[in-house]
C-alpha cells in the first residue's frame, strides 16, 4: 500500500528483505566458505596456510576495497536487517513442536550468535581498524588484533590458545555453519526454488550434509589452528618472508606491519624479519 | 449397541479450564469446570453444557461461555480457537482424542493472534481484509454478457481444487510466529468509519499472512483471475507482504484442510520476485 504515513522501510520493505536474502548466500556465505576452506589448509602445515594468505594479500592496495565491497559492507547489511528481523519473531515453539518451526527459532538465535561472534572474531584477529592510534590506545589493549598476516598461522594459533577464546570460536563457528545451511533452504523456499514437500525435504537433506561437511571444515580448520607449533611455524614464516623480501614481493614496509613483534615465541630467524616491527 | 468408548477408563467427568474475558481490552482470567462425560463428545457440546448450566467448579455461578460457531462440520471456521495449546476447529476437536492427548482435561482458550470480543470469540476480520488486499476474487460481472469462461485444464484444477478448500478459518496466522496481534481502540471522538480506515491500514502494513498468500496462487492460475495477476502480486510485495514469511512452516501443519500452503508460499514467492523484476526493468 502507498499511502503516505507508510515507512522507509515499509515502501521498500521487499527489496530489502529479498536483499537480505540474497546477501545471505552471495557474497556472505559464499566467503564464509572460502575462508573455513582456507584456514583449514592450515592442517596441511602452516606453510600452506601462509601461502594461502599471501595469496590473499597479493591484491594489495585493492584489498580494503575488496574487502569491503565484498565482505564488510554485505556483512553488516546481512546482520543489521537480520537483527531487525529478529526483533519482529514470535517464538511459539512450546505451542508447536514442528521441526521446521525448532529451525525458523533456531536460524534467528544462532544469527544473533553469529553477529555478536563475528564482531569479536573481528576485532580479536584484526581489532576492527587498522589505524594505529586505534590500535595503541584501543584494539591493543583489549586483546584485539592479534592476527598477523605475514605470521598467520603462529599468530592465529596464540591468538587461540585461550580456552575462553577456543570455546567462543567453537560455539561463533558452529552458529554460522548452521545459519548458512538453514538458511540456504530458507532461500530455496523463499526464492521458489523448491516448491513441493518432497522437493524441500530433499533439499534439506542436501543443506543438511552441506552444513555437516562445513562443519567438519571448520572444526578441522579451528583444530589445525589450535594446534600450530608455534616455534615451527615462526621459522616457516620467517623462511617465506625472506624469500619474498628477497624477490621484492613484498617491502620492508609491509614486514612491518603485518608481521608479529618478537617475543619470547621467536627464534633468531623471525628475530631478523621483525627486528623493526613497532606497534 | 455400538462401544463407542474403547476405554474401560473413561472418566465419569472431566476438567474444562477456560480463559476468558468479559470484553474487548479487559483483563483475561482462567475458569474451571466440571462436565459430566458423555460418549462422542466436541468441544462445542461440551461448551454446550458449560452454557446450560454455567457453575464453575467451585460451585460458582457465573455468565455462560460465550462462543462462536455455525457449520459443525469443519467447513466455515466460526468456531476456530486454542484447544489444548493447538489452535483447530472446536466443531472437530473430539474430547475422547482431547482425553487421550490430555487426560487431566481440557483446555480452551481464544485465538491469539486476534482481538478478543468476549470470552472465545474473537474478531478476525484482519483476515478478510487481507483478502481484500489481494483482490481475492475474479472479476466476471460486467453490464453485459461476457460469454461463457475459458476452459481450464485438468492440471490447473487439480492445482487449484486443494486451493479452494480454504475456509479462512485463521489457523494458519494463530499459529505463524511471523503474524503478530493487532489490537486498536477506538479513540475519543472517532468516527465509526475512521476507526475502520484506521484498522485497515494498520492490518494493511502488517504481514498478510499464509492464506491470503494461497489465494494469490488460487485466483492467479484461474484464467479469468489471470488477467489481474499483476495487481495481486503488487499487493503481495507490498509492505507486509510475502517477504514477511520466515518459513517456520507452522501454517501447513495446522491447517485443517491440509491447503499445501508452504508450496504456495514458495510459488508466490517466485511469482513475486519475478514480477517485482519485471515491473522495474519495463519501468
Amino acid at each position: 500500500m502507498t499511502d503516505a504515513t507508510s515507512s522507509f522501510w515499509g515502501r521498500h520493505e521487499f527489496l530489502i528483505r529479498r536483499l537480505h536474502s540474497l546477501t545471505g548466500l552471495i557474497p556472505v556465505g559464499a566467503y564464509m566458505v572460502v575462508h573455513l576452506v582456507t584456514n583449514a589448509s592450515v592442517l596441511d602445515g602452516p606453510g600452506k596456510f601462509q601461502a594461502a594468505v599471501y595469496q590473499i594479500h597479493t591484491l594489495g592496495a585493492v584489498l580494503p576495497l575488496v574487502e569491503w565491497v565484498f565482505i564488510f559492507l554485505p556483512i553488516i547489511f546481512h546482520g543489521v536487517i537480520g537483527l531487525f528481523i529478529t526483533a519482529e519473531m514470535l517464538p511459539n515453539n512450546a505451542s508447536y513442536g514442528y521441526t521446521s518451526n525448532f529451525r525458523y527459532t533456531m536460524q534467528r538465535v544462532t544469527g544473533l550468535i553469529a553477529f555478536a561472534f563475528i564482531a569479536y572474531h573481528v576485532f580479536h584477529m584484526h581489532g576492527w581498524f587498522h589505524a594505529e592510534w586505534w590500535h595503541e590506545n584501543v584494539s591493543g589493549r583489549l586483546g584485539g588484533a592479534n592476527f598477523r598476516p605475514y605470521n598467520a598461522a603462529s599468530s592465529a594459533a596464540l591468538a587461540l590458545q585461550s580456552p575462553i577464546a577456543l570455546l567462543i570460536y567453537v560455539v561463533g563457528v558452529l552458529a554460522c555453519v548452521y545459519h548458512l545451511a538453514n538458511g540456504l533452504w530458507s532461500m530455496g523456499v523463499t526464492w521458489g526454488l523448491w516448491t513441493t514437500p518432497n522437493a524441500m525435504r530433499r533439499a534439506l537433506t542436501g543443506c543438511a550434509a552441506f552444513g555437516i561437511l562445513l562443519a567438519v571444515v571448520s572444526m578441522g580448520s579451528l583444530y589445525g589452528m589450535y594446534t600450530v607449533k608455534i616455534d615451527e611455524a615462526r621459522e616457516t614464516e620467517a623462511r617465506m618472508m625472506e624469500a619474498r623480501l628477497r624477490d621484492g614481493l613484498i617491502t620492508q614496509e609491509e614486514v612491518n606491519i603485518k608481521s608479529a613483534p618478537a617475543d619470547n615465541h621467536t627464534n633468531a630467524a623471525a628475530d631478523d624479519a621483525a627486528e623493526s616491527t613497532k606497534f | 449397541m455400538a462401544d463407542h468408548a474403547p476405554h474401560s477408563a473413561t472418566p465419569e467427568s472431566f476438567e474444562v479450564r477456560i480463559l476468558r474475558q468479559d470484553g474487548p481490552g479487559q483483563p483475561s482470567y482462567w475458569e474451571r469446570h466440571r462436565v459430566n462425560y458423555e460418549p462422542d463428545m466436541n468441544v462445542i457440546s461440551v461448551l454446550q453444557k458449560i452454557a446450560a448450566r454455567p457453575v464453575t467448579a467451585d460451585g460458582k455461578k457465573v455468565t455462560p461461555v460465550a462462543w462462536d460457531c455455525n457449520c459443525l462440520e469443519e467447513v466455515c471456521g466460526a468456531c476456530t480457537m486454542v484447544v489444548n495449546g493447538r489452535v483447530r476447529q472446536s466443531c472437530s476437536a473430539i474430547v475422547d482424542r482431547l482425553l487421550e492427548e490430555q487426560p487431566d482435561g481440557i483446555e480452551l482458550q481464544p485465538m491469539t493472534k486476534f482481538p478478543v470480543i468476549r470470552d472465545l470469540m474473537v474478531d478476525r476480520s484482519r483476515l478478510f481484509r487481507a483478502l481484500t488486499k489481494i483482490q481475492g476474487w475474479v472479476g466476471v460481472d460486467g453490464y453485459y454478457d461476457l460469454g461463457p469462461g475459458p476452459k481450464q485444464s485438468q492440471a490447473a484444477q487439480e492445482l487449484r481444487y486443494p486451493l479452494s478448500e480454504c475456509m479462512s478459518c485463521g489457523c494458519c496466522l494463530d499459529a505463524c510466529p511471523q503474524y503478530g496481534k493487532i489490537e486498536l481502540e477506538q479513540r475519543e471522538g472517532e468516527s465509526e468509519a475512521d476507526f475502520e480506515r484506521r484498522k485497515s491500514a494498520a492490518y494493511d502494513r502488517s504481514f498478510i499472512g499464509a492464506h491470503a498468500i494461497s489465494q494469490v496462487v488460487y485466483f492467479n492460475a484461474d484464467p479469468i483471475g489471470k488477467m489481474t495477476a499483476a495487481n495481486r502480486l503488487d499487493a503481495l510485495t507490498a509492505e507486509g507482504g510475502i517477504q514477511v514469511c520466515g518459513n517456520a512452516q507452522n501454517c501447513v501443519a495446522v491447517c485443517p484442510k491440509s491447503i499445501p500452503l508452504t508450496t504456495s508460499i514458495a510459488r508466490a514467492g517466485r511469482a513475486a520476485t519475478i514480477h517485482r523484476i519485471k515491473r522495474f526493468f519495463d519501468r
